[in-house]
């Protein structure tokens, strides 16, 4: 018999204590999403329920500023997955660690899986050693940064009003992203669609219902994937 | 009304995370696929940030006077060079209080 590599405590501990610091990014953005649901005429439990059900930064902060605005509800269906559809490349990514976990298992991790708990968890998908217990990774780092999540907005919702808006904390959603994005600029295809996506998303202000994020989005992605095309063919030759 | 929409987006998100961990997944998607959904965090997340950095709350553009350009900026520099959520987050904020202080 082989003694495993690593325990369950010692996964999930390591995922929490990998995931705390980037929380620091997270408590902001949770406090904006509870101050502007709120302040785009949602409920408190609409507001703090969002944060379980949606669970997901990006596309509530948008879903509640488009239900504030009044959009229709296909325009925010469609806005919101197109925000979310980067999951699904976490959840090829991520898959061949947990495919043969049972249902139980594979349904609460599928839930927890955001960007901060894929990029940690990933990390030592590949780089760790390999154990039988590594799925307490991703619920380390995906309960934890759910914690916080839902704390962070129950919070805002509370103390939204007490926010001074001299301290800009809504400058604290575009930052977070840039830290993402940023450094995610590694060849000439990822800056066309980071341009051709900043270039739509301006001059696609005048349409209702902020649909310029999907307009955007997709252009971004098609230019992205033709300049990648264009690239690996003269690669090739 | 607004509980039916919240919960048909959560049933999307969670299918979107779920869906390759389901039995009936490919083992791996369409080579294709997966190079164009390499892009979507750099293009949706691009198309929130730029307008919340330049666009004014009348839909018009805001180049001068607006401190959360430079702001971010100084958060861009940061992220390259640092590579940290923390420091990006920490500069941006900092030079955003910073020029509304100094400046603006």
């Amino acid at each position: 018999m082989t003694e495993p590599t690593t325990s369950r405590s010692q996964e999930f501990w390591a995922g929490i204590r990998a995931e705390l610091p980037l929380q620091l990014g997270v408590a902001p953005f949770g406090l904006v999403f509870g101050v502007l649901g709120i302040a785009s005429g949602l409920s408190a439990w609409q507001t703090i329920l969002m944060s379980s059900i949606l669970f997901g930064g990006a596309s509530q902060v948008v879903f509640v500023q488009l239900w504030g605005s009044g959009a229709p509800l296909p325009v925010v269906g469609a806005s919101v997955s197109v925000i979310n559809l980067r999951h699904v490349l976490y959840s090829a990514s991520i898959a061949p660690y947990l495919r043969s976990l049972p249902f139980r298992w594979r349904v609460p991790l599928a839930y927890l899986l955001t960007d901060e708990a894929y990029a940690v968890t990933i990390d030592r998908l590949r780089n760790g050693v390999e154990s039988p217990f590594q799925h307490y990774h991703l619920l380390g780092t995906g309960m934890t940064l759910w914690v916080c999540w839902q704390i962070t907005t129950v919070t805002g919702v509370v103390f939204g009003a007490t926010i001074p808006d001299s301290w800009s904390l809504g400058f604290a959603i575009p930052l977070t992203f840039i830290a993402l994005v940023a450094p995610a600029i590694r060849r000439r295809a990822d800056l066309a669609a980071c341009l051709t996506s900043g270039v739509l998303a301006i001059a696609g202000q005048p349409l209702p219902w902020k649909s310029w994020i999907i307009l955007a989005g997709i252009g971004g992605i098609l230019a992205g994937w033709l300049v990648h095309l264009h690239d690996r063919r003269r690669a090739a030759s | 009304m607004i509980w039916w929409v919240m919960v048909i987006c959560g049933l999307m998100t969670f299918s979107m995370r779920f869906v390759m961990f389901s039995d009936i997944a490919p083992k791996q998607l369409p080579s294709w696929l997966e190079e164009a959904l390499g892009f979507v965090p750099i293009a949706v997340l691009t198309a929130i940030i730029v307008p919340a950095v330049i666009i004014a709350p009348d839909g018009g553009l805001m180049l001068a006077g607006n401190a959360r350009l430079p702001a971010a900026l100084v958060a861009v520099t940061a992220a390259l060079f640092t590579r940290s959520v923390l420091v990006t987050i920490g500069s941006g904020l900092g030079a955003l209080w910073c020029l509304d202080w100094l400046v603006y």
